[in-house]
């Protein structure tokens, strides 16, 4: 019963991150502080990706290896953006 | 016997061989169909070389020229010289781990059947005006149809061939990896796995990831062809005068960055089998353990993980800057020298051997030398400044086919090796012997004179005349190559017949398990269940089983305590599969016939030849339209039927499973597609960032309409996560038996998940229409390359969306019927495709809608 | 003999060693000091096709050494190890069917010959590297360098010179001369090579490559795509001219803004 309680929390955060997001575009941020604001939002992404990974997928509950098969995937595709648009730089 | 024949009619038979889920039948499969496409490929390379005899175009039109050479690249290294290593990774892995089968027997099938039917779509290509002629590398803008000459349906197929072919080998990679984690004999740890069936772990690895970003690749390249995006074309050029520019700035460099990404692992994917052959056959036949065992499979550990990072070797020519090229020189060069290692290590193996030259062992010290003459020449291209010279010349040509052939020369060893255990007859090893020699001769007489003449630019049958000698050689040397191949052919054809009885072990001191059992061996592969338990390889019976089961269960694992709680797993996976294996006890021999395979794969084969039909968002003509409908209908036909079909593969009592013991197998496969599937929407979001970087990450804004704004997105962004919770929701009501809860939650999540969708139609319909003075035409997939990357990144992701709908509305109801109560597996699996399309979506909101 | 002379001959010409412990401007001095006193023109500037010979030669002698020896070593231990009939009865333990695979001895020796080959590619690798180096830094060092942009079109190589003057087929460069070229495409991508000259890169629509030479003999080099990019590939050739510099200058002087197109092969 408490795992239902955790998921809806989650729920909520997710949905409060996501409205974050557009209230910097909103805000005008974007074109105070671009960067700043990329950093920012990218990184609401990434914590609510791990949200859904870790809880809703349940990968903290599954053996490491699961983790570290996904992340091997992140890890490529990263590695791939990453370099490709260093190279022109 | 006939029960141990799983429904299946005998060999004899022709309708086995479609029906058959058998790994076995499914890896001799193989092993026919890649030489059928190695004579197809092959015929093509001796028509150039024909060509080549002197300088200039007497045999071949220009066109054809340049098709011959495209197909014969793309047939040898896609539909020839993987699907023949993976013939016998079919064969002999399950045998050499001690499984009955591959984890998933009918989806086995079926990557089987969409590859054979994908090199047929790709031979259909040649008759539809003409096939791609722009080289195996397909390298861009000369890939979209705005280059290639009066139409691009062929062109166009053969894409789609490709895509078929990544399909198949997706599926493949998801097996393996499951059956090889989950599978294996007790007391057969990761590292006790014999070298070939390591080799195959490794290659499987790096074609889970390598192949998807091929397929953003493909699919991004299918779409600038089908619906007319823009990805690969920076202007399009018509008689000299630019008519059409699209901001596109990085089009050919991201196909290239693309293309190598895969491209390089890709070269170690088709080596890494080799490998394996050779050091199997070394050892068997110097009757030597390999020297450095560990050593040889931590390079290999090493090389595949590091094949990721050494692409940009193949772009030193482009405007990559130096940095970037001396990281990557670096790398090359590391990666190198694990090869060294091995070599070395082969070598030593012979040191005190009793060495047979039996022909298998003839073909793979032949294909030790020729390595190292390929490896020797690969250096020269990491030393930068050479590669500056060498790029796009016969050296390189020469190159890769001393590596890529050279691995081939094992595998036709291997072909030798095993043959006796797949067919019970013993090859001609006179004829044998006779096929290395010319083999082996024509090889160097081919491609040799390629680092002589290394002058000739690649691709041209116009050369210098002072070279044409040189041809002249390669030419013969190629015809001799041919001829070897008819000596195999029939050899091995004849002594079907002719063949003295193999016996179960023709080979001394050979110690793998296939070596263990009768040839060929029996359909359920062991006469008990194989053990390694006692430190060497032992067969347990039925009543020892379940003597182990009920006395020590914790025997059976090394990856921890079997009985802890699996956090919300549904009991432990030990539990799981012995309740299987006793309940399914009388099923156990139950059917193991399947024509949905094949159905689904004929049903791909229509649907992509109509595809091709449509260009650039038209179609051409209605027999087209009709093959597209057909073929949907009997794929997705099919597709159901499977799904419906009764079919059981049950999971032996007792296996090694580290280190996914608590992954039940169906879990653990969906966990490897959706890493798969990460690479490749990563590629997706990859390309367009590359895009962007190129174009200028902020004025990349000019390129976009002011009515593309955030609130269509952010309201698709709280559906989704809506439904996403509203699955967990459904697993939750499932597990504790509540239908109406489960079948709520589900009619919740597709009602979402539709809304999304329909959402996203409006808004596109929006856009497509605006009128603004930047966009006076609307903002459609070609408008420019930032609408090509809009619309088909978020519509590769509602393609998910949608997928899951359909599984989403199947589960409803089974739902509605009952299902699920108790055992929410299925949900949950589900789940984690949702969660996953969810996650994307987290990203692709900023991406697209804020940034 | 010729091998040694040979190779110390390159570790002479070779200013890189020098630049890694000089700065690049002692090194520069000191060599154009050494040379003939000032740098005059690019005729003493080791040329991409000096750079590449003398490397290549090093390689190919090493590379054939290496597979020689390493070739001859595996066929004489597969001989030797041989099966013979009738052998005494021996001590080797020889694995079993059934068995868990293990390895055989021989680590040591393993690591030895692991170590000889990566020190052989690793210092070939790093004494490249500092060409490399010289091979992308070393335009700049000349700023009365000429600079050519060229386009690659299906299927013929356009020049556009300095002062707009724009060739199709014919490129004219005044004999020792840093010559640095600038190179996109129309169309689709091409690659520009002129073999004898060394000089090569691609030709990719939307961005801009670089690559120079030097000609030092005044002659004619043909320059071929190396890249496929049609039906017209095998032919999309073109002429480098070499020209004595004052011929050029004359030549030259004649050109303006204007189109000229030279017989191009079919
Ligand atoms: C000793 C290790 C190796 C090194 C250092 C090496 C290096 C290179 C480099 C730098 C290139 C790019 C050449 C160019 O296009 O300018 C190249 C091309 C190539 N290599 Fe290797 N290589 C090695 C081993 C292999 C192996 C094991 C294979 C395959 C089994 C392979 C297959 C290829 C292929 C297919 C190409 C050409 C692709 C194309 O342009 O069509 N190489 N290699
Ligand atoms: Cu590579
Ligand atoms: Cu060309």
């Amino acid at each position: 019963m408490t795992r239902t309680k955790l998921y809806v929390g989650i729920y909520v955060v997710l949905f409060a991150f996501a409205t974050v997001q557009a209230l910097v575009e909103f805000a005008g941020f974007l074109e105070s502080a671009y960067w700043e604001a990329f950093a920012a939002i990218m990184v609401l992404s990434a914590i609510k990706a791990v949200l859904v990974a870790a809880y809703y997928q349940h990968l903290r509950w599954e053996p490491r290896s699961v983790s570290y098969l996904v992340a091997g995937g992140l890890v490529a595709a990263t590695a791939l953006t990453g370099a490709a648009a260093f190279s022109i730089l | 016997m006939s029960s141990h024949e799983h429904g299946l009619p005998p060999k004899s038979s022709i309708s086995r061989w479609f029906l058959t889920t058998n790994h076995k039948d499914v890896g001799i499969l193989y092993i026919v169909t890649a030489l059928f496409f190695l004579v197809f490929g092959g015929v093509l390379a001796l028509l150039f070389r024909i060509e080549l005899w002197e300088p200039g175009a007497q045999v071949l039109s220009e066109l054809s020229y340049n098709q011959s050479v495209s197909a014969h690249g793309l047939l040898m290294v896609f539909w020839f010289i993987s699907p023949f290593a993976f013939g016998f990774a079919n064969y002999v892995v399950p045998l050499q781990m001690g499984a009955e089968d591959l984890a998933f027997p009918r989806l086995n099938a079926l990557s089987y059947w969409l590859y054979l039917f994908s090199g047929l779509l790709f031979g259909v290509s040649f008759f539809q005006g003409s096939t791609f002629a722009g080289g195996w590398t397909m390298y861009a803008p000369l890939n979209v149809p705005a280059y290639i000459p009066d139409g691009a349906l062929g062109a166009t197929t053969a894409v789609l061939a490709l895509v078929m072919f990544v399909a198949s080998v997706t599926v493949s990679s998801v097996n393996f990896l499951t059956t090889m984690y989950r599978m294996r004999a007790e007391g057969l740890r990761m590292r006790d796995l014999p070298i070939f069936s390591v080799s195959i772990l490794l290659t499987v690895w790096m074609m889970l990831f390598a192949f998807a970003a091929l397929l953003a690749a493909l699919m991004i390249l299918s779409a600038d062809h089908i619906i007319g995006t823009k990805y690969f074309v920076y202007q399009i050029t018509q008689s000299g005068a630019v008519t059409r520019t699209v901001g596109n700035e990085a089009a050919s460099l991201l196909w290239a960055h693309l293309f190598w990404f895969f491209g390089h692992p890709e070269v170690y994917i088709v080596f890494f089998p080799a490998l394996g052959v050779m050091a199997e056959t070394f050892q068997t036949f110097a009757g030597r353990r390999l020297v450095g065992r560990k050593w040889f499979i931590l390079s290999m550990v090493l090389v595949a993980l590091q094949s990721f990072m050494v692409w940009m070797h193949h772009m030193f020519l482009t405007n990559i800057n130096l940095t970037i090229k001396t990281v990557f020189m670096a790398t090359t060069i590391g990666i190198s020298l694990p090869f060294d290692l091995m070599m070395f290590s082969l070598i030593y193996t012979l040191i005190k051997g009793k060495v047979r030259f039996k022909t298998p062992f003839l073909f793979t010290l032949g294909s030790v030398i020729l390595f190292i003459v390929g490896g020797i020449t690969g250096v020269f291209l990491g030393a930068v400044v050479l590669d500056y010279q060498f790029r796009g010349t016969y050296w390189v040509v020469a190159h890769f086919h001393y590596v890529m052939v050279g691995g081939a020369t094992a595998l036709f060893g291997g072909l030798y090796y095993w043959y006796p255990k797949m067919t019970g007859k013993m090859y001609d090893e006179f004829l044998g012997k006779v096929n290395f020699a010319m083999y082996f001769v024509g090889f160097n007489l081919l491609y040799f004179p390629m680092f002589v003449a290394w002058e000739t630019p690649r691709r041209v049958f116009e050369y210098e005349a002072g070279l044409t000698v040189w041809h002249q050689i390669a030419t013969i040397g190629g015809l001799l190559l041919g001829a070897s191949f008819l000596v195999m052919f029939y050899n091995l054809f004849v002594s079907l017949w002719r063949g003295a009885d193999a016996g179960d072990t023709p080979w001394e001191y050979a110690t793998s398990a296939e070596w263990a059992v009768s040839s060929p061996p029996p359909m359920d592969n062991f006469p008990g269940l194989p053990s390694y338990r006692d430190g060497s390889l032992s067969f347990l019976s039925e009543s020892a089983v379940a003597a182990r089961l009920r006395g020590d269960g914790t025997a059976s694992t090394d990856g921890g305590d079997p009985t802890a709680d699996g956090g919300v797993a549904t009991g432990t996976a030990l539990d799981t599969a012995t309740e299987t294996h006793l309940e399914t006890e009388d099923v156990e021999h139950a059917d193991h016939a399947s024509i949905w395979p094949f159905a689904v794969g004929l049903g791909a084969f229509l649907t992509m030849l109509g595809l091709s039909g449509v260009q650039q968002g038209t179609i051409v003509g209605t027999e087209y339209a009709a093959l597209l409908g057909v073929g949907g209908v009997v794929t997705f036909g099919s597709l159901v039927a499977m799904t419906r079909e009764p079919f059981h593969a049950p999971e032996a009592a007792l296996a090694e499973r580290f280190p996914y013991a608590d992954v039940e197998k169906l879990k653990l496969g969906m966990w490897v597609f959706l890493a798969s599937d990460v690479v490749l929407f990563g590629a997706f979001i990859g390309s367009h960032a590359f895009i962007r970087v190129a174009h200028g990450w902020r004025e990349w804004h000019n390129l976009i309409p002011a009515e593309h704004v955030t609130m269509p997105g952010l309201i698709n962004t709280y559906l989704l996560l809506t439904s996403s919770f509203l699955v967990v929701l459904a697993m939750v009501a499932a597990k504790k038996g509540s239908r109406r809860g489960t079948v709520l939650s589900l009619v919740g999540t597709l009602a979402l998940g539709i809304g999304f969708l329909v959402n996203k139609a409006l808004e596109w319909q929006h856009l497509f229409h605006v009128h603004s003075e930047a966009f006076p035409q609307g903002w459609d997939l070609s408008t420019n390359v930032a609408s090509s990357t809009f619309y088909l990144t978020t519509g590769l992701h509602g393609a998910h969306v949608a997928v899951g709908l359909v599984i989403c509305a199947y589960m409803t109801i089974r739902a509605w019927n009952g299902a699920y109560q108790g055992d929410p597996d299925a949900i949950e699996y589900f789940g984690l495709y949702w969660h996953f399309v969810d996650i994307v979506w987290l990203f692709l909101f900023p991406l697209f809608y804020i940034l | 003999m010729f091998y040694v002379n040979k190779l110390r001959d390159i570790c002479y010409r070779n200013d890189f060693y020098l630049s890694l412990l000089l700065t690049k401007d002692m090194a520069g001095s000191w060599l154009g000091a050494h040379i003939d006193g000032v740098l005059l023109h690019a005729g003493d500037v080791r040329a991409p096709a000096d750079v590449f010979g003398d490397i290549y030669q090093v390689f190919l002698i090493l590379g054939t050494l290496v597979g020689v020896v390493v070739i001859a070593y595996t066929l004489y231990n597969s001989y030797k190890y041989r099966a013979q009939d009738g052998a005494a009865p021996e001590s080797v333990d020889r694995p079993s069917l059934g068995e868990l695979p293990t390895s055989g001895g021989g680590g040591r020796k393993l690591f030895l010959s692991f170590s000889i080959s990566a020190i052989i590619v690793l210092s070939l690798i790093g004494w490249t590297y500092t060409t490399l180096l010289y091979v992308e830094n070393e335009p700049a060092q000349h700023e009365d360098r000429m600079d050519v942009d060229v386009v690659g079109h299906r299927f013929s190589w356009e020049f556009v010179y300095p002062n707009g003057h724009s060739a199709t087929g014919t490129l004219r460069v005044p004999k020792n001369e840093l010559v640095q070229l600038h190179l996109t495409s129309n169309d689709v991508f091409h690659n520009f090579g002129v073999p004898e000259l060394r000089v090569k890169a691609d030709a990719i629509p939307g961005q801009t490559t670089t690559a120079w030479f030097v000609g030092k003999e005044t002659g004619e080099y043909a320059a071929h795509c190396y890249e496929l990019c049609g039906s017209g590939h095998s032919y999309m050739d073109a002429t480098v001219v070499v020209m004595e510099r004052d011929a050029y200058r004359e030549w030259y002087n004649t050109t303006s803004g204007g189109n000229e197109t030279e017989a191009v092969k079919p």
